[in-house]
């Protein structure tokens, strides 16, 4: 029972909660206990919320009780604990916030509480979106609900393991250089990073203003559209907020995916890519061909240079966290504060070069998206990273597929497309032109219904 | 041409030489990790021919007599 309510999709469980097979309450006391039952070796929650929950329930089942017909009435989620929540501790992940209870509420919380979700509580997240927690942090790190021993992705590490584990229907995640994606590949679930300036990022903690994105994490690309659809549209909170107009991105998804073209960018996302990794998304493109699209080779030669992007998010870092940095270092991380401080020695400069090539690489990338609809590669190049790698202090920031779509702000999906012989998920990401999301949700989907690697669960 | 006029690798003389301009403290058991960090996100910057390349204006636009 726990795992059917754990596991069922958006749409099942409000057509359960219409049927009055289900209530709203009885799915949050399932899942409270189930967090309960299986949270303690997973660490994804880092607060739990049983009595906002339960009174969040309450007014869902009242507002069902009417005839409320509205998609996420009911649905349990939480969001990734930089993502202010009024009243409600919200840490960053670190120690410099370990007890600090915010008197606003994200505008991303505000439209998911609007629209009649339940919170479940706050999710762990890599300490201020970017550095894993070593040994002996405040908070220990999530763990990867397919093998513990593994990371689940980050720095939405708490979203990607609580999804994978049933907690949640949805989570929030943020993606600076593939925050949602990743945690969404290593976690074997769905992951949109919308385009830049689509989903607010006011009430977040800032890494880098200019390659920040907030989005919706859920376990398939029908679940990832209804939470998406609240979350788009103007903020005037944020700056970036765009006032482009915004599609009803769920109406669409059963379009299909013939006539569309999509280019599979052979140069950059290959380089050290697992045999694995290449069988399966080979495997995918074969797929999407037999469902009627085109699928051809493309090249956007400047993504050589994507590395630059880490010169913007030091330089950005550091300017947020430069006052806390030299008043609390003891409260950063080990291994983050010399991150974070390396941010100090990018010269101004190099950080107008970062800039003058990541314009280059939005250049190709527009020119590119006239001749195809969708550009596709493998997510990561590797399956999940085993803890034993991921905190030695030299493992740094490896070669990674994510950050050139944070370098051209376009709407970004990650979701399952096979398992290692080992037993991880793999991942294949779509990205598509400003602001249609819905296109690149229509390919997931079309994909997604072809195959079953989502239906997949981890044995816990 | 190297624009930048320097080699692509981030020696960690230069580290320590930035470090000290920064006023800022890095301990020793991390200088490495820093070296790695920054030199392999400006091998693409050092490697830019920055007279070729395109500017990054314009950073404000208007519209209607008001910022965009």
């Amino acid at each position: 029972m726990s795992d059917a309510i754990a596991y069922s999709t958006i749409r099942e469980l409000g057509a359960r909660y219409r049927s009055r097979e289900l209530s709203p309450v009885e799915v949050t006391r399932v899942l409270l206990a189930r967090i309960e039952k299986l949270d303690p070796a997973l660490h994804a929650f880092v607060t739990l919320t049983p009595e906002r929950a339960l009174a969040d329930a309450r007014a869902a089942e009242e507002q069902l009780r009417r005839g409320d017909d509205r998609p996420l009435l009911g649905v349990p989620v939480a969001h990734k604990d930089i993502y202010c929540t009024r009243g409600i501790r919200t840490t960053g992940g670190s120690a410099l916030l370990a007890d600090w209870v915010p008197d606003v509420e994200s505008t991303c919380g505000r439209r998911w509480q609007e629209a009649g979700t339940v919170l479940l509580g706050k999710l762990i997240t890599h300490e201020f979106a970017m550095g894993l927690q070593f040994p002996g942090h405040r908070f220990p790190p999530a763990r990867n609900p397919w093998n513990v021993d593994h990371i689940p992705g980050g720095s939405s590490s708490g979203s990607g393991a609580a999804l994978a584990a049933g907690f949640v229907h949805g989570a929030t995640g943020s993606d600076t250089g593939g925050s949602i994606r990743g945690p969404a590949a290593f976690c074997g679930i769905v992951g949109l990073k919308p385009t830049y300036g689509r989903s607010s990022r006011a009430g977040v903690l800032t890494l880098s203003w200019t390659l920040d994105h907030t989005g919706p994490m859920a376990r398939t690309v029908e679940d990832c559209a209804l939470l998406m659809q609240p979350l788009a549209g103007h903020d005037p909170l944020d700056p970036a907020s765009s006032l482009a107009p915004v599609e009803d991105y769920a109406t669409g998804l059963g379009r299909g995916v013939r006539g569309l073209r999509i280019g599979v960018v052979r140069n950059y996302f290959f380089e050290g890519v697992d045999p694995e990794i290449e069988r399966a998304f080979e495997e995918a493109m074969t797929t999407l061909r037999r469902l009627g699209a085109e699928v051809r080779d493309v090249q956007i030669p400047s993504l050589a240079a994507t590395h630059a992007f880490l010169l913007i998010l030091l330089a950005e870092a550091y300017a947020y966290h430069a006052r806390d940095l030299r008043e609390h270092p003891e409260l950063y991380g080990d291994v983050l504060r010399e991150r974070f401080l390396a941010g100090a020695l990018v010269t101004g400069a190099e950080y107008v070069q970062a800039q003058r090539i990541r314009s280059e690489i939005c250049r190709e990338t527009a020119d590119v998206l006239t001749d195809v609809d969708v550009l596709a590669t493998p997510t990561t190049p590797k399956p999940a990273t085993p803890f034993a790698l991921a905190h030695d202090p030299e493992f740094g920031f490896p070669r990674s597929n994510m950050p050139p779509f944070n370098i051209t702000g376009s709407p970004t999906l990650a979701l399952p497309c096979g398992f290692s012989s080992s037993g991880l998920p793999l991942s294949m990401q779509l990205a598509g032109r400003p602001f249609d999301e819905a296109t690149v949700l229509r390919v997931g989907h079309a994909y997604e219904q072809a195959t079953s690697w989502h239906t997949r669960r981890p044995a816990m | 041409m190297d624009a930048m006029d320097k080699p692509l690798e981030l020696t960690l003389e230069e580290l320590r030489d930035r470090i000290k301009a920064a006023g800022i403290t890095i301990p020793e058991n991390r200088l490495g990790m820093v070296r790695k960090l920054l030199s392999d996100a400006l091998v693409p910057v050092r490697a830019l021919d920055t007279r070729a390349a395109k500017t990054v204006e314009p950073a404000v636009r208007f519209r209607g007599g008001r910022h965009e």
